[in-house]
């Protein structure tokens, strides 16, 4: 995908009913309620987060460009799509940003240490500026390398056989496969910069920068399915096993434990609406989430109806019509929607 | 004591650099030394090779983060496995855990906003230091070009860690700043070696022109026709950008290199730049730290740099190996007034100072509310404590005139009539030096030594990924 494919994925998705900075946050990958149940409300985990480092100024680019193509009506507050803009057919798209988390970045910079380390030994040099400064990564990557003896010359080729098979099964194309190589770097091969990358295939640097994520979560998919004995490790803490916030956790098990919504407010000393996001993120992850502790199953059906019939998604317009509803049980209605799907 | 037999048997080199035995034999026999060693010439050896056989551990004091994992990078390359380095941008976790094990390390460096803290003095009491090390001492110097307020503080922290002995570490120093380390590092009598900074295979060319559009001309000229490895200085993240896509186009191998760029992708020009794969690469003034490239052939300055300092320390990074190099200042008319408005930035102002004053205890939150800029920030609170207001608006005007003087010394040269490498020494006290053949524009430079021999360049599409990585791990 490009990256403008990815903004109108978002904003067919929320059409009419976020502002246009929303799509914005929701791929740099705040962690704000709002953006967070907008995920399951729309279905949106694709694009969770997936450009953690975006720019504003590259993001007001692209909704420009998508204005000028007339896919977008200009200068509205909210996202309105042109039936143009509808019609666009979209690619399918490997990412994952809800599942990974930018969890792939630690992912592959121990890739890259462990890469350059094997070329550099294969060919002779034991000293070398590695690519990676961060220690904790270094640290990780000297006791895998240990254990693996990376200098027996079948475990370097081994590794290099897995590594390749990775990518041939991995679901992207072969330039994009081309992008992630080139971000490898080894003895007397330099890594390629974002910008070059981007000059020598004449795309946008961040077209260049989401086709290393693609590959890379579908590179993590393929590891997870295969289990190749030598790359399955470097999964250690990059998959969460939790889909949910650090925050939302506590909440949680708290939760698990008898307390009720007004109690975890008080014990950890947050607000009771901060406490309603976490419920609505558990009930986003948990299409068995008991939502009837908090309303009737009338009240809950009647949610539902009503956001199909209104086709919307919108708050205020829910509770409109059903005055007898709460908002937080408005959201947390319109959040099963999304964990059932 | 063997120091060559120790130097081999520690790092594997058979012989010292010029300069680093004098200093070592000086550090060992106990006494308080200040060296004078220009960039590159090892440096970090005269504490290294101490740090082997001295009792307790070696404390450096290094005023940039950078420079600070550039060096402890460095370390580790040589082998060296206890090396940690203290800075304020540590994990808690991380920080909790070298506390624990600090006894472990043989080399510390520490930031020195970090030293003066209650906490860690205690800490590095307890462990027994023989020797602290003040790398870059001229940060020392209110005067000079990149002060450091908590340098200063260096001297006050020295006797609650007993007063160990003291190695001041600089490439550049005027008579001025000599005087100013060993006043406020309090050195004992101190040895003093000073290298002598002239660097007779350089060549020194200054070129003028008209307009923008010729500089630019000239710059192609100089980089098709003499060759590489080498560095342009281009001013700003911007320019550094155009340049670069100037000389791409131009079918050159060049890249553009500035603090704006992501961390792996500034490691990966330093990785092309060494394995030969660019040959130019423009850059802002934050290239150079963490580049050891002994070749460097030429060294292009676009636009003024902001002091002699800066503009010595630049230049010197060419012909690290000793032979001929070529560095060329490329000088439009009206180029110093972008100078003097980008050092006086760098100044506190006014209003900055009443601010700091007025704000008591919350000063930080001016910077966080950006009323005060973090450097200001930093420059203000130092003098806060020591003076009253009017002191420091005093002592800021001072600073405001000595930035000029050295921006207006950057002028001189540009407009010197004379020998380039006189005039440099000159303005570093030093002794008037021997005049090298191709010493400078003035004596004359014989151009055709730099002479590119560039080989065809090879026209080959891409290697696919599975040919790059074939060729990454050509197992
Ligand atoms: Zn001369």
């Amino acid at each position: 995908m490009r990256f403008d494919e990815v903004v109108l994925a978002i904003m067919k998705a929320v059409d009419g009913q976020r502002t246009i900075s929303s799509p914005y946050h929701l791929i740099k990958g705040k962690k704000s309620g709002q953006t967070i149940q907008d995920i399951g409300y729309f279905n949106l985990h694709p694009f969770f987060g997936v450009l953690p480092k975006l720019e504003k100024s590259d993001y007001l680019a692209a909704v420009a460009r998508l204005q000028s193509t007339g896919m977008l009506e200009p200068e509205a507050e909210q996202v309105r799509l042109t039936a143009r803009g509808f019609e666009v057919p979209l690619p399918t798209t490997p990412l994952n940003g809800w599942k990974y988390r930018g969890n792939e970045r630690r992912f592959f910079a121990r890739l890259s240490l462990i890469v350059q380390t094997m070329s550099c030994f294969i060919q002779g040099q034991n000293r070398f500026d590695p690519v990676v400064s961060d220690e904790a990564i270094q640290n990780w990557v000297k006791t895998y390398l240990h254990r693996i003896h990376f200098r027996d010359s079948v475990v370097q080729h081994e590794f290099r056989m897995q590594l390749e098979s990775m990518l041939e099964r991995a679901d992207a194309a072969s330039w994009q496969k081309d992008i992630i190589i080139e971000r490898l770097s080894g003895f007397n091969i330099g890594g390629l910069t974002w910008d070059q990358i981007a000059n020598r295939g004449k795309i946008f640097p961040i077209d260049a920068q989401l086709a290393a994520v693609e590959v890379l979560h579908a590179s993590l998919a393929v590891l997870e399915e295969h289990q190749p004995p030598l790359l399955i490790s470097l999964l250690e803490g990059v998959i969460q096993q939790s889909a949910l916030t650090e925050s939302a956790k506590r909440t949680q098990s708290l939760f698990e434990r008898g307390f009720s919504l007004q109690q975890i407010a008080e014990l950890r000393q947050l607000k009771t609406s901060t406490i309603e996001d976490h419920f609505v993120e558990l009930a986003m992850n948990d299409p068995a989430f008991l939502y009837t502790l908090f309303m009737d199953a009338t009240v809950y059906e009647m949610i539902h109806k009503t956001s199909e019939e209104l086709k919307t998604m919108r708050l205020r317009d829910i509770k409109q019509q059903l005055p007898e509803a709460s908002y937080f049980q408005i959201r947390l209605a319109l959040a099963m929607r999304g964990a059932g799907k | 004591m063997n120091l060559e037999k120790l130097l081999y048997d520690s790092y594997g080199f058979t012989e010292f650099r010029p300069g680093q035995k004098e200093v070592i034999e000086q550090v060992l026999a106990g006494r308080d030394v200040l060296a004078l060693l220009p960039t590159g010439m090892g440096k970090s050896m005269c504490y290294q090779l101490p740090g082997k056989v001295l009792p307790g551990a070696v404390v450096i004091v290094s005023p940039l983060l950078s420079l600070m994992q550039d060096q402890v990078a460095q370390l580790k390359k040589m082998g060296e496995k206890s090396v940690v380095a203290i800075n304020s941008f540590m994990k808690p976790d991380e920080r909790e855990r070298v506390w624990k094990t600090l006894e472990q390390y043989r080399f510390i460096f520490i930031a020195p906003e970090m030293l003066v803290q209650p906490y860690v003095l205690g800490k590095l009491k307890g462990i027994g230091i023989s020797l602290l090390v003040a790398d870059e001492a001229h940060c020392i110097s209110q005067w000079g070009f990149d002060f450091r307020p908590d340098y200063l503080r260096i001297s006050e922290v020295l006797p609650s860690l007993g007063n160990p002995q003291t190695l001041a570490l600089t490439a550049t120093a005027t008579d001025k700043v000599t005087d100013e380390i060993q006043r406020y590092l309090k050195l004992r009598q101190p040895f003093i070696y000073a290298h002598p900074m002239d660097r007779p295979n350089i060549s020194y060319d200054i070129r003028k022109f008209e307009n923008e559009k010729e500089k630019i001309e000239q710059l192609l000229r100089m980089v098709k026709n003499y060759g590489g490895p080498g560095i342009i200085y281009a001013g700003t993240r911007k320019r550094s950008q155009e340049l670069a896509s100037r000389l791409l186009d131009h079918g050159i191998q060049a890249a553009f290199y500035h603090g704006g760029m992501e961390q792996q992708d500034r490691i990966f020009v330093q990785q092309q730049f060494h394995n030969k794969e660019l040959e130019w690469v423009c850059a802002t003034n934050a290239f150079g730290m963490g580049v050891h490239i002994p070749d460097i052939r030429q060294v292009i300055h676009f636009q003024l740099p902001s002091s002699i300092e800066g503009y010595v320390q630049e230049v010197g990074r060419a012909g690290r190996d000793g032979k001929p190099s070529l560095a060329t200042l490329l000088y439009v008319d009206g180029d110093e007034r972008l100078i003097e408005s980008l050092v006086l930035d760098d100044l506190p102002e006014r209003h900055e100072v009443e601010l700091i004053y007025a704000a008591g205890a919350e000063a930080k939150q001016l910077v966080e509310q950006g009323l005060v800029r973090e450097t200001a920030y930093r420059i203000l609170i130092y003098w806060r404590e020591r003076i009253s207001m009017e002191g420091t608006l005093n002592q800021m005007e001072l600073l405001k005139k000595e930035k000029l003087r050295q921006a207006s010394t950057i002028r001189q040269l540009v407009h010197e009539k004379g020998c380039l490498r006189q005039f440099i020494s000159a303005s570093f006290d030093q002794e008037t030096p021997v005049i090298p053949p191709n010493c400078c524009g003035f004596h004359g430079i014989d151009h055709e030594l730099f002479k590119a021999h560039r080989p065809e360049p090879k026209r080959d599409s891409a290697p696919s990924w599975q040919e790059r990585l074939k060729a990454i791990l050509p197992i």
